[in-house]
C-alpha cells in the first residue's frame, strides 16, 4: 500500500486528491495537507468583496468531505520536504506542522511514496511597503480580505452619497504582480456598484496596473478574429474602460503606499503618486516557504526551488531573452528534476519565464507582469499529477507520466463586469493556448478558439462556473463528470 | 527625483461600442445563444487542450 501526500487544497491539490480517489479506490492511501480547513472558490471573492454574495456562499469546510471519500485530512502546513529520507529512513518524507487549533504548533514527520506540491501562492505584501491590509489597501484574494475590501468599499459609498468626491484605485501592488485579470474584475464591478448606488459621477475610478499595454493580462494579450478582423485584447478592453469612464495608469511599479498615497514608478523611469480613498491592489505572490533537505539533514532547498520560491519541474530553466522563448520551454508532467515521485501543479510549480514581454525602467526596476496559472489550467495540473502517480502505482513506476503543457492547453477567463440575473455583464475570454505558440500559429494562438466577447451571457457563464466548481469540489454525485 | 502626477492612459482612439451593440449585450435571448455558443467553446477547448 503506498502513500501519496498532497500539499494544498486549493484548486489542484483538491482536484489531485479527488481524482486520486477515484483512480485509486481503497488499496493506498491518500493524505491532504492544507492549513485552512475550508475550501474557497476564489474566483468569486470579487463578488463578495463589493457585496453581492456573502463568505458562506464561496467558502465550505473540507472535513466533511474528506471523511465521505475516504481521504486522509491534516489541517496542517507543509514546513519542510525530506526527498531522500532522513537518518533513521531512507523513505521520502515531509515535516508539517499542524494548524488544527486542538493541535496547534505540533509537528510530524509523513512518509510518503508520492509527493504532490499544490501549495499555491505565498501572498507577498511585504514586498512593497503600505501594501495589503495590515498596511493601507485592501485585497480580494482570501474570503476574509474580500469581506474587508466590501467593508471599507461601503465606506467609499457612503462619502459619495454625503456629496464628497473619493478616487478608488485598483489595480497591482507590484510590477511583477500577476493576476491583473482578479483586478480588471474587480475594477468594473466596483464601477458597476457606484452605478447602483447612484454616484458615480462623484467618483474617480482608476485601473492602476503593471501591464504596458491594456488587455495584456500577463499573457502578452491576445489577438481575436471579429467578424473577419484581427483585433487586439488591448483595443477590445480599451473600449470597455473608455465605455465605463474608468481611467487607466499603465506599466507601473508600485514601490510604497502611505495612508491615502500610492507612490509609483511608471515605465519610463519617471515617479508618481496618486492619491487614493479607497485602494484594491493585488499583491505579488511567491512560493510558500516550504525548505528541502538530504538524508544527513543539508539545505537542498536552493536545488529544489527557484529563488521565488516556487519548485521548480520539467520546465527549460535556461535564461533566454523574450525573443527565444519557445512552447517547449514550458512543463508538461510537472515532476521535479531528479525525482521520479515529487510533482509541483498549480502556482506551485516554478515558470520557466514570464509569458509577457518583461520590461525595465531607466532606472534598472523590473516591471513584469509574471504568467498567470488560473483555475482551468491548475485544475487540469492537478488530474495530471494523479493520472500519472495512479497510472504508475498501477502498471509500475516506469509507466510514462501524463502530460499537460500550458503551450497546449487553454484557459476561459470570465470577468465579471457587475452582477445582476438581467443586469450584469462579464469580459468572457478564451485562449488556446495560454503560453503562444508561434511555431503551430502565426498569432500565437488558435484564432477560432482565441476569442473575446462581452454581455450578459459572461455574466452567466460565471455564475454557473461558481455553482458547478463548488458542486465538484464538494464530490457530489457525477462531480467527475464537470471538466477541471 | 520629484515625484509628479500619475499620468493617465489616452483612450480617446478606443472605440465606443453603439447603443445597437450595447442593448444586444443585455438582449437576454441574443445573449442566451451566445451562452450557448461561450460553453460549447470551452468543451471543444477543453477536448482539444486535453490531447
Ligand atoms: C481574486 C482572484 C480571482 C481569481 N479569479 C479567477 C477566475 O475568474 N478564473 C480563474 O480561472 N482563476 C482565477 N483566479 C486564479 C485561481 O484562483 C488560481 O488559479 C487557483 O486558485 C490556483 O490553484 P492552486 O491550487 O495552485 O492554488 P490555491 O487554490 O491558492 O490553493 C493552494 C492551497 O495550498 C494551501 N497551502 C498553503 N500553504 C501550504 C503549506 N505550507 N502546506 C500545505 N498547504 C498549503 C492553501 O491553504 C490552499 O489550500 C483568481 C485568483 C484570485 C486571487
Amino acid at each position: 500500500m503506498a502513500r501519496i501526500v498532497i500539499l494544498g487544497a486549493g484548486v489542484s491539490g483538491h482536484t489531485a486528491a479527488l481524482h486520486l480517489k477515484r483512480l485509486l479506490g481503497s488499496r493506498h492511501t491518500i493524505t491532504v495537507v492544507s492549513p485552512n480547513s475550508k475550501w474557497n472558490w476564489i474566483p468569486s471573492n470579487i463578488w463578495v468583496g463589493v457585496g453581492e454574495m456573502e463568505k458562506k456562499h464561496v467558502i465550505f469546510p473540507l472535513a466533511p468531505v474528506y471523511q465521505r471519500k475516504g481521504i486522509d485530512f491534516r489541517q496542517a502546513k507543509g514546513v519542510a520536504i525530506r526527498p531522500y529520507g532522513d537518518a533513521d529512513d531512507p523513505r521520502p518524507a515531509v515535516d508539517i506542522e499542524y494548524t488544527l487549533p486542538e493541535k496547534a504548533g505540533q509537528t510530524e514527520r509523513l512518509r510518503y511514496d508520492y509527493l504532490v506540491n499544490a501549495t499555491g501562492p505565498k501572498l507577498r505584501f511585504e514586498a512593497t511597503p503600505g501594501l495589503g491590509p495590515d498596511g493601507h489597501t485592501v485585497s480580494v484574494c482570501t474570503a476574509d480580505h474580500a469581506v474587508e475590501a466590501n467593508v471599507k468599499l461601503r465606506a467609499v459609498i457612503e462619502k459619495l452619497k454625503a456629496g464628497i468626491p473619493q478616487t478608488l484605485v485598483v489595480g497591482t501592488g507590484h510590477g511583477t504582480c500577476t493576476c491583473e485579470g482578479a483586478a480588471f474584475e474587480y475594477v468594473f464591478n466596483v464601477d458597476h456598484e457606484l452605478r447602483q448606488a447612484g454616484v458615480r459621477d462623484l467618483a474617480r475610478v482608476v485601473y492602476l496596473t503593471n501591464e504596458a499595454a491594456l488587455g495584456d493580462f500577463g499573457v502578452d494579450g491576445m489577438i481575436f478574429d471579429q467578424q473577419g478582423f484581427q483585433t487586439t485584447s488591448e483595443l477590445w478592453t480599451g473600449s470597455l474602460f473608455r465605455e465605463r469612464g474608468v481611467e487607466a495608469i499603465l506599466g507601473t511599479h508600485v514601490f510604497q503606499i502611505d495612508e491615502g498615497v500610492i507612490h509609483f514608478e511608471s515605465l519610463d523611469g519617471e515617479k508618481h503618486m496618486l492619491d487614493f480613498d479607497f485602494a484594491m491592489l493585488i499583491p505579488p505572490f511567491g512560493g510558500q516557504p516550504l525548505t528541502a533537505y538530504d538524508r544527513d539533514g543539508a539545505d537542498i532547498t536552493a536545488d529544489m526551488f527557484a529563488p521565488s520560491g516556487f519548485m521548480k519541474v520539467d520546465a527549460d530553466y535556461s535564461p533566454k531573452p523574450y525573443e527565444e522563448w519557445k512552447a517547449e520551454d514550458w512543463p508538461s508532467t510537472y515532476l521535479a528534476p531528479g525525482f521520479d515521485n515529487i510533482f509541483a501543479v498549480g502556482i506551485a510549480f516554478a515558470p520557466p519565464h514570464q509569458i509577457s514581454k518583461p520590461r525595465k525602467t531607466p532606472n534598472g526596476t523590473v516591471i513584469a507582469p509574471s504568467p498567470p496559472r488560473t483555475g482551468m489550467p491548475s485544475g487540469v495540473m492537478g488530474k495530471t499529477a494523479a493520472l500519472s502517480i495512479a497510472g504508475r502505482l498501477k502498471n509500475g513506476k516506469d509507466t510514462p507520466a501524463h502530460t499537460a503543457s500550458m503551450a497546449q492547453m487553454g484557459a476561459a477567463c470570465v470577468a465579471s463586469a457587475g452582477t445582476g440575473l438581467t443586469k450584469g455583464s462579464a469580459a468572457a475570454m478564451t485562449m488556446l493556448p495560454v503560453v503562444p505558440d508561434y511555431v503551430r500559429y502565426p498569432t500565437g494562438r488558435d484564432a477560432r478558439e482565441t476569442q473575446g466577447e462581452l454581455g450578459l451571457h459572461g455574466h452567466w457563464v460565471k455564475l454557473m462556473l461558481h455553482y458547478l466548481f463548488i458542486y465538484k469540489a464538494k464530490a457530489l454525485p457525477g462531480w467527475q463528470l464537470i471538466p477541471e | 527625483m520629484s515625484e509628479t502626477p500619475a499620468v493617465v492612459a489616452d483612450l480617446s482612439r478606443s472605440p465606443l461600442p453603439t447603443r445597437v451593440t450595447l442593448r444586444r449585450r443585455q438582449n437576454v435571448v441574443l445573449q442566451f445563444v451566445r451562452f450557448v455558443r461561450f460553453d460549447l467553446r470551452i468543451m471543444r477547448m477543453v477536448a482539444k487542450g486535453h490531447r
